[in-house]
Parts: structure tokens; C-alpha cells; sequence
């Protein structure tokens, strides 16, 4: 049943993520935490922490989920789950989109969804850095690492890593 | 410049299946820090498997799909060599190893995770993550902040998104809709 359930709701998750995993981590969140109870703040955090660092694609968070709730085929159930119906989408799409390459509709879309994913991923890295209450150690260790990530051209294991020490450090 | 027009004239799309998912396994096993920058260095530099342009355009394309990115160009990739079963092969080779990588990592942490100040090293590394989502929108973003339109849409994605915490499955379709009309207007 919590496997059905894995897979429905991460299914319908797939269809919105626009812009990969960064966006729709807000109703991730909003689902596993506060809708239905699968995994504590702090253990979502967490979960994102490891997705983040551990090399990869950062929907791997969505197998950790999983594991968490029904263990290995948990795990396997929502990574599929989270990847199948856009990869169904992404199958039928790309040859569509190569022959309305000069379709003004195509630059439409490509416009309109720009701001819409700008949004979604400003919106996720709020909500992870502002778990429950605003607490302005959270704030300045996701300011720095968004100004590090701006000022310098360098892998983000680094800005993970300062993090890390921040953390130890702070919190 | 210079170094896609190299490129292009020698690329070679893998010869088999095999190929195919080693070079996905490859990407997937060393991609620390974010796939993407691997896949190019992967597919581009080292196996020469299609050129710089095409490699820009396909993530282009994988950018507004809905799906993790580099997933949805493993899918694109695969049926363009090999069909259906390319897909499937590339986006498995692709998932192998991270995914057990990341479980084996989290259950590590998970038997270590009563040390209250590991607790605090990895909610700082996740706090980081979510700045690095915060410096990945400013940067997206300022194409956009000349245009009073787009500028409007984000505010109030975001308003609805972080601060009133309504469900994307709402918000989506309806700012995608909005948006839409405002790129037919020309105003994006």
C-alpha cells in the first residue's frame, strides 16, 4: 500500500518538475513532511544533505525517501516513480520539438517556463534554508554559499563542504 | 570558439550498447558536485560522441522538460542512438552507481546520526545546498530582470510557493499559463 502510495504521488511530482529535482522540492516537502508524515524536518534536511553530496542526480533524494518509508523497494519505487512518466514525456517530445524548432509556439513556451523555474528554485532553497522558524544561522550559511557559488566558478562540493564547517561551528 | 569546430568534425555516436552504458556508468560514478559538467567532459571531450552545439542544445531541451536534466538527456540520447532500448540502457547506466552510493552513504550517516554534532555538519552541508539553489535562481535570473513581466511572475510564484505554501500541483499549470500569454504578448 505505502509503495502504491510512493508511487502515485511521486508520479504526479515527475509531471510538474519542471526544471529538475531544485523545483519541486517545495512540494516534496510539503508532501513526506507535513502531508504525510513519512520523515521528520530534520531527517528531510537531512535526506537533501546526502542527496546533495553524494555524487550523482540530486533526484536521488527521492530514493532516499523511499528507503526511509518502505526500504529498498521503496528506494527503487520512488526513484522510478520520479523519473518514469518524464522520461515517458522526454521520449515523445524530443523529435516534436526538433521539427518546431522554428514554430513561434516553441519559443513561446521557452520563454514562459524560464521565470516559472527561476521561482521554483528560489522557492526551494527557502524553504530548506527556513525549516520552521526563520533562524539567521541557516540565512547566513545559504547566503554565503549562493555568493561563493556567484563569485566563484568552483565545484559546489566546496560551498557544501564550508557548510558542513559552518554547521559543526553554529549549529 | 575553436574547440567546437574540433569537435565537430570528429564526433561518432557509441557503436554499441555496451559502450553506451559504460560511458553512462562512467558519468554517473564520477559526477561529484553535479552531473552535468561530467556528462560534457564525458561525452563530448573524451568519447566524442556528439559536439559541443549539440550537447547545449539537447540540455536545452531537457531544461524544460519536467525530470532531472541529465536523466531526461540520457532518455533523449539513447532513443536518438538506439532507440527504445538505448533510453532505457543509458538512463540505467546513468542511476547505477549513484544510487547506491547515496544509500549506502545515508545509511553510514544514519547509524552515526545520535552524534548531535554530525546533526549539525550535514544540516549545515544542506543549508549550503539550499544556497546553492538560491545562487542557481539569481543566476538564471538576471536575464529576466529587465522585463517587469517575468520579474511579476516570479514574485508571486514565490509568494505562493515559499511563503503561503500552497501546492505546486496548483501553481504550475496556472503561472506556466500566465506566463505563456505573457511570452504570446511579447512581454517576456
Amino acid at each position: 500500500m505505502t509503495l502504491l502510495e510512493l508511487a502515485f504521488h511521486f508520479g504526479i511530482l515527475s509531471l510538474i518538475s519542471v526544471g529538475g529535482m531544485p523545483s519541486v522540492m517545495p512540494e516534496l516537502q510539503r508532501l513526506v513532511v507535513h502531508g504525510k508524515g513519512w520523515l521528520t524536518p530534520d531527517e528531510f534536511i537531512q535526506a537533501f544533505a546526502v542527496g546533495q553530496a553524494a555524487p550523482g542526480p540530486n533526484i536521488l533524494i527521492a530514493s532516499l525517501i523511499g528507503w526511509k518509508v518502505a526500504g529498498i523497494p521503496g528506494a527503487l519505487v520512488a526513484l522510478a516513480a520520479i523519473c518514469g512518466p518524464a522520461a515517458v514525456l522526454a521520449w515523445w517530445v524530443s523529435e516534436l520539438w526538433e521539427r518546431f524548432k522554428d514554430s513561434p509556439w516553441r519559443r513561446a513556451i521557452q520563454r514562459a517556463i524560464a521565470p516559472v523555474v527561476v521561482a521554483l528554485i528560489l522557492s526551494s532553497g527557502f524553504i530548506i534554508a527556513t525549516p520552521a522558524s526563520p533562524d539567521w544561522r541557516l540565512w547566513l550559511i545559504a547566503g554565503l554559499s549562493a555568493a561563493a557559488m556567484l563569485a566563484a566558478n568552483v565545484n559546489p562540493l566546496w560551498m557544501l563542504a564550508g557548510g558542513g564547517i559552518l554547521g559543526a561551528w553554529l549549529l | 570558439m575553436r574547440q567546437s569546430t574540433i569537435a565537430k568534425m570528429d564526433v561518432a555516436p557509441p557503436k554499441h550498447l555496451g559502450e553506451l552504458f559504460t560511458g553512462f556508468l562512467w558519468i554517473g560514478a564520477r559526477s561529484f558536485g553535479g552531473v552535468l559538467p561530467w556528462a560534457y567532459r564525458t561525452m563530448v571531450e573524451e568519447r566524442r560522441w556528439l559536439s559541443h552545439a549539440d550537447f547545449t542544445e539537447t540540455i536545452g531541451l531537457c531544461q524544460f522538460l519536467p525530470g532531472p536534466n541529465i536523466g531526461n538527456a540520457s532518455i533523449v540520447l539513447g532513443k536518438r542512438w538506439f532507440g527504445l532500448k538505448g533510453s532505457i540502457v543509458a538512463f540505467l547506466g546513468l542511476m547505477a552507481l549513484p544510487f547506491v552510493w547515496v544509500l549506502a552513504l545515508f545509511a553510514v550517516y544514519n547509524d552515526f546520526a545520535y552524534y548531535p554534532w554530525l546533526n549539525a555538519v550535514v544540516n549545515g552541508v544542506g543549508v549550503a545546498g539550499a544556497g546553492l539553489f538560491i545562487g542557481t535562481a539569481i543566476k538564471l535570473g538576471k536575464v529576466l530582470v529587465r522585463k517587469p513581466a517575468a520579474l511579476a511572475i516570479i514574485a508571486a510564484c514565490f509568494l505562493c510557493a515559499a511563503v503561503a505554501r500552497l501546492s505546486l500541483l496548483y501553481i504550475v499549470p496556472v503561472a506556466f499559463i500566465v506566463a505563456l500569454y505573457a511570452a504570446r504578448k511579447d512581454w517576456l
